[in-house]
């Protein structure tokens, strides 16, 4: 029995050893904002927060989340409330299929939290673990960029 | 949230304004609905057991240890499934091509490796790979046939035994005598050019969802697919279920990029299982298996040579082509559809007088080609455009200045181009004028001469093409097919609410034609686009629609909306001008609002449509049985459109290293009337940068066994946000095209032109042909080693 | 994708976790991020993983009392990155870290875990060898140099644990340079190169052109001349040839490497 609590709902679940975490969260939780992409840490649609630090969800098991602190995409904002990072993604279109998007914003949210991000280079530099095949990323940084700028008062 | 535009009661323009898109908060929020995400009480999930070889007689298959595994419901191999449905190949009536059978698991032969040979059954995901761990097959090899041209000699093995021989296809385009103009040309420059293997990878995997409802004896089939219509087609044959009764759903689809474009052996297989089980079967594919299994690209080796005359005039283009078909013939759009058109996009915007292009196409024992984005077009512009600048250098010509002496202008267009392809009239000069001038190419030149001399390794790279888009029915996308891929409709309707719903055949898989498609509708009904619902990728809401490739759908899907919105506007005027008591040639609507010009009478659609559906005897009974607030219209472009484009790169490569960066990338691109500058802006970065993948880093690899070395993502190199370069879009509108919005398709665009400009700019930094993409750092150290040697 | 079953156990104790690993299919799992991709390809089928993430006491960077460092093998990558007594002590660890793959890996990923996957094109076992360090296990003290016996192999005897990394301090006044090629940002080095200079002496060590990671030895030996170093550090890796790049290629980067990084330590 594990007990992880994921945007602030504390959830009590068996789960087999090997279910990964992001199955878990997409399948045991229903939870299905969270991306499967590859299965081996390249891709990053997969991405949460755990702890406060942004992983990959598909090289976690659950078990392993016993007593942790869970942020999925699901958590950030609502359709009808947003929050700054996912309504710059909408402002700066810096999504088209929207597939990788939440892996995307999960790894923005840590980046902004620990970077200063001075730099686009800096930007491209932080997102180039989350591949993305749709945007060429020009938008992505676009998005992140401003919401650095509105984080610095700009 | 959506940008309004406009005042309350002017006409506002919709069309071509920066509209956020309608799809995002969904998708920004974790709320979309992608294959995966949707679950099915008793659902049983299929693993494969897939061919460890190329080319090998399957001489046994033991299930029994799988079948005995925990959690397994069944196993299933070619035999068990055969009488369950017809088999299927993707026919054409063009001359010389040879159709291959589709089989759904390999039977008494695998054909490359990854090939589907057994299917488990089980529980969940985790229990089907472990019973499928546990199935044995043996193989007798047949050896792999892993080189074209190898493949195509009289003795190579063969791949298909009822086709008797790897060549499936062949086919010449000809214009005017060529031997006998590049015999007499002064200057004459050619090569063996080289595109390597690419595979779409979009971000999600495939994922097939199979449902069969015994008591209506209906099947639903939830696919990612770019074409739930064809797909629909397609089953009701194989599977003998009426069309009423069989339903193909795309939901939202991460991305496809052509890979989803095509009839799957595995989608084939759900609908098999989910119908003989009864219960909702699924398979999801992993990485793995996407870069193994789902159709491939490129792999062109093209001999070609260009002539001209002492000014830079071409006189004369001809080429010889062997494509690397893979396996089998992707259904629908054949083997031929990569390969011929590299052919028939080979001259390029240029004036071609004497013109060969010869294609074969070989089969051999990989992944099957499909239709990638820019399909054929890559490797053409990327051949076409170094020989221009091939011949610029032996004439010392700047390759601008080439290109602006062959380019087709202005005053020629309609243009027939020597493969037969007319351009309508569309700002190719326009294009190559634009980009050079924004990124100031002289200016350009200048650096890169100042950086030459400091020893670093900088060159420019221009790349101009046209592609044909929007086709209509006189121009099919795979010619010969039993597809119409010509026409799109469109069935819009306001409900009793007021609200307009508008359902279309196409399947937006992140060109946000939902966004695009409603303010289309909006600008011509009158609304806001926020009160347009659109719905999309169901091949139960409109009779026909194929679905979202080739670039067409803003020109059809756009021109049916077009048309039903205008029908649908007659009749809420006709409506309208008995409620407000005013001619109907007084009364607009704009903004979700019918008014009487220059009057403050005015009803919203919400009333007028209770006054149509439901306060009964508002209107008298012949005027409501007259009206009828919903329309379907079919559009067909008849012909196609040009979109022209020309691309500006400037790279650095380090010269220890062999390090490529790019420094800047431009695009000019003509797609006429644009509905959303956002979106059109990302479908060319986005197109672009798949395109500076296939330049310098993604390649699918097999081994001389035929084994894949690149089925993982760290294997499979493809571009991070830190290898992109930001870049500059120019969008020009030169003259409208001859369909009903203006439109011309831009979704392909990108990746047509930048494998080309990055050619040309490594070209122009080492002095050096380039005559193979990608260009890895490892092959420029090849490149640039053999040139010192 | 999925991995094949096994059983699972967190100890809250070095103690236990040894006294698991007594069952020969097992295997210790710290941040997973080689490990759990090995599973889901099924190219390992342990019986039991013990999760040493819950054993106290094994994450901690700390001042070593002599001008060097220990460091606890659960210690993530991301604080070696962002540590300010390791920027004081071995800047070159901050600086090669921005090399080691990206955010949510390193957030996740622990040096002791690095350290015994021991891929060769890996950056941390490389520097190890660099710096001198020891490891010590459960059992005993290895050093760097005798810790890599072969590409993905380790001196680890089956139940014993890495638990800490022991990094000597540097000669006053040690300069430093660590230049990477790889063909994304993140991905794993083609080749990497790491050199200290001090007190008149090199150390070099070369990633991703061997088995292991390498110290030059005959190179450094011809420090200062810098073209003989580098037709030494050449002439010593025996790199393979891949998928993403030769052994020629290789070698020569290996040549280009060495140069930048002495230049910079220099």
């Amino acid at each position: 029995m594990i007990k992880v609590t994921v945007n602030g709902v504390t959830f009590e679940r068996e789960v087999e050893p090997r279910l990964s975490l992001a199955d878990f969260l997409r399948h045991e939780l229903g939870l299905t904002g969270t991306h499967v992409g590859c299965e081996q840490g390249v891709c990053g649609a997969c991405t949460i927060i755990l702890n406060g630090d942004s992983v990959r969800a598909c090289l976690c098991f659950a078990v392993q989340a016993d007593g942790c602190e869970i942020e999925t995409v699901e958590g950030l904002g609502t359709v009808d409330n947003m929050d700054p990072l996912q309504q710059s993604f909408q402002a700066h279109h810096a999504l088209q299929c929207g597939f990788c998007t939440p892996g995307m914003l999960m790894t923005g949210v840590d980046l902004l939290r620990k970077y200063p991000l001075a730099t686009d280079a800096e930007i491209r530099e932080g997102l180039s673990g989350n591949l993305c095949r749709c945007t060429g990323y020009e938008h992505v940084v676009q998005a992140i960029r401003a919401v650095v700028e509105a984080n610095n008062g700009g | 949230m959506v940008v309004e535009v406009g005042e309350a009661e002017a006409r506002p323009k919709i069309i071509g304004a920066r509209v956020q898109r309608v799809e995002d908060p969904r998708l920004l929020t974790g709320h979309g609905t992608f294959i995966d995400d949707i679950n099915l009480p008793g659902t049983l999930h299929i693993a494969f057991a897939r061919s460890d070889y190329a080319h090998a007689r399957i001489t046994r298959v033991d299930t029994a240890d799988a079948a005995a595994m925990p959690g397994v419901f069944g196993v299933f191999t070619a035999s068990d499934i055969s009488d369950l449905f017809n088999p299927i190949r993707a026919t054409s009536r063009m001359a010389d091509y040879h159709a291959t059978e589709l089989p759904v698991l390999a039977g008494s032969k695998a054909r490359f490796v990854g090939e589907p040979v057994v299917a488990v059954a089980a529980e969940s995901r985790y229990l089907a790979e472990d019973a499928a761990e546990k199935i044995y097959i043996s193989y007798e090899e047949l050896g792999a046939v892993v080189d074209p041209v190898a493949a195509a000699e009289p003795d190579a093995p063969v791949l298909h035994d009822d086709v008797g021989s790897n060549v499936i296809l062949t086919r010449t385009f000809m214009r005017g005598d060529v031997d006998e103009a590049m015999a007499s040309a002064p200057i004459r420059v050619g090569d063996s050019f080289r595109m390597h293997r690419k595979t779409p990878t979009a971000m999600e995997n495939r994922g097939y969802l199979a449902d069969y409802d015994q008591g209506r004896r209906a099947l639903t089939l939830h696919s990612t697919s770019q074409v739930p219509g064809i797909v629909r087609d397609a089953l009701v044959e194989m599977l003998d279920i009426p069309g009423n009764r069989l339903r193909v759903v795309a939901p939202d689809v991460g991305g496809g990029f052509g890979g989803k474009g095509a009839l799957y052996r595995e989608e084939v297989l759900v609908c098999v299982l989910a119908r003989l089980l009864g219960r909702p079967v699924k398979w999801l594919s992993d990485r793995m298996e996407d870069l193994m299994s789902t159709n491939q690209a490129f792999d062109e080796r093209i001999e070609a040579e260009l002539a001209c005359d002492e000014q830079g005039h071409i006189l004369g283009l001809r080429a010889e082509v062997t494509g690397d078909v893979g396996a089998y013939s992707a259904y629908p759009w054949t083997a031929t559809v990569e390969p011929v058109q590299v052919v028939s996009f080979l001259p390029g915007p240029y004036r071609v007088p004497h013109y060969r292009g010869r294609v074969r196409g070989v089969t051999t024992s990989k992944a099957p080609m499909g239709a990638y984005r820019g399909v054929g077009r890559p490797i053409s512009t990327f051949v076409m455009e170094r020989l221009i600048d091939m011949a610029a250098a032996k004439l010392s010509l700047d390759p601008l200045e080439m290109r602006r002496r062959n380019m087709v202008r202005a005053e020629e267009f309609p243009y027939k181009a020597a493969s037969g392809i007319v351009w309508d009239r569309a700002g190719f000069m326009e294009c190559l004028d634009a980009v050079t001038e924004r990124l100031d190419y002289q200016g350009l030149r200048e650096s890169q001469a100042e950086a030459r001399e400091r020893g670093r390794w900088v060159g420019i790279g221009l790349a101009s093409y046209a592609e044909l888009t929007g086709l209509g029915s006189r121009i099919a996308v795979a010619p010969g097919m039993p597809v119409n891929t010509g026409t799109e409709s469109a069935n819009i309707r306001i409900d009793s609410s007021g609200a307009v719903t508008a359902y279309f055949g196409i399947a937006s898989h992140g060109q946000g034609l939902e966004t695009t498609l409603a303010q289309v509708v909006a600008e011509e009904l009158g609304v806001r686009v926020g009160d347009v619902e659109v719905i999309h990728g169901d091949s139960a809401i409109v009779a026909h629609g194929t679905g979202t490739y080739a670039s067409r759908s803003a020109v059809l899907a756009g021109g049916a909306a077009i048309m039903s919105a205008r029908a649908v506007r007659e009749q809420v005027l006709k409506a309208a001008s008995h409620i407000l008591e005013a001619d109907a040639g007084d009364i607009d609507a704009a903004n979700g609002k019918i008014f009487v010009k220059g009057t403050d009478k005015s009803i919203s659609f919400r009333d007028l449509a209770r006054a149509v559906y439901s306060e009964m005897g508002r209107l008298p009974r012949e005027v409501r049985e007259d009206i009828e607030l919903e329309a379907t219209r079919t559009y067909d472009p008849f012909f196609g459109t040009a979109t022209p484009a020309t691309h500006l790169a400037m790279l650095e490569i380090d010269p220890e290293t062999y390090q490529v960066k790019i420094l800047r990338y431009g695009v000019a691109e003509d797609c006429g009337r644009i509905i959303n500058p956002l979106i059109a802006d990302g479908q060319v970065h986005g197109g672009v940068a798949q395109g500076i993948g296939a330049a310098l880093m993604e390649e699918v690899v097999y081994d001389d066994a035929g084994q894949i070395l690149t089925a993982s993502l760290m294997d499979y190199v493809v571009p991070t946000a830190a290898e992109i370069p930001s870049m500059e879009v120019i969008h020009l509108e030169t003259e409208l095209p001859n369909n009903i919005g203006g439109f011309r398709g831009m979704g392909e665009g990108g990746t047509i032109g930048a494998p080309a400009a990055i050619a040309n700019a490594i070209a122009d930094a080492l002095a050096l042909n380039v005559n193979e993409l990608p260009m890895t750092p490892e092959r420029l150290f090849r490149l640039v080693g053999k040139q010192q040697e | 994708m999925k991995p094949p079953a096994f059983e699972y156990l967190a100890p809250a104790s070095l103690d236990e976790a040894v006294a698991a690993l007594a069952d020969d299919e097992a295997k210790v799992l710290a941040g997973g991020q080689s490990l759990v991709p090995m599973l889901n390809f099924r190219l390992l089928a342990p019986s039991l993983l013990v999760d040493i993430n819950r054993i106290p006491g094994l994450d901690y960077i700390e001042d070593n009392g002599a001008g060097g460092l220990r460091v606890g093998a659960l210690t993530r990558h991301y604080s070696l990155e962002t540590s300010e007594l390791v920027l004081q002590r071995f800047p070159i660890l901050n600086a090669a870290m921005r090399y080691v793959a990206h955010l949510a890996i390193r957030n996740r990923g622990t040096i002791g875990g690095s350290l015994c996957h021991g891929d060769p094109a890996a950056e941390l076992p490389g520097l190890m060898l660099l710096l001198d360090a020891k490891m010590k296990t459960t059992q005993r003290t290895i050093a760097a140099a005798d810790f890599y016996q072969g590409a993905l192999e380790t001196a680890l005897a089956d139940d014993e644990i890495l638990t800490e990394i022991q990094l000597p301090a540097l000669a006053d006044e040690t300069g430093w340079g660590f230049e990477e090629f790889a063909r994304r940002s993140g991905d794993f080095a083609l080749t990497a190169v790491g050199a200290t200079v001090g007190e008149g002496a090199a150390r070099i060590v070369v990633i991703g052109a061997h088995d292991t990671p390498l110290r030059l030895t005959a190179a450094e030996a011809l420090f200062p001349d810098i073209d003989a170093v580098v037709a030494a550090a050449q002439a010593e890796v025996s790199p393979n040839d891949d998928l993403h790049a030769s052994a020629d290629y290789r070698r020569h980067l290996v040549g280009v490497l060495t140069r930048r990084a002495l230049a910079a330590a220099i």
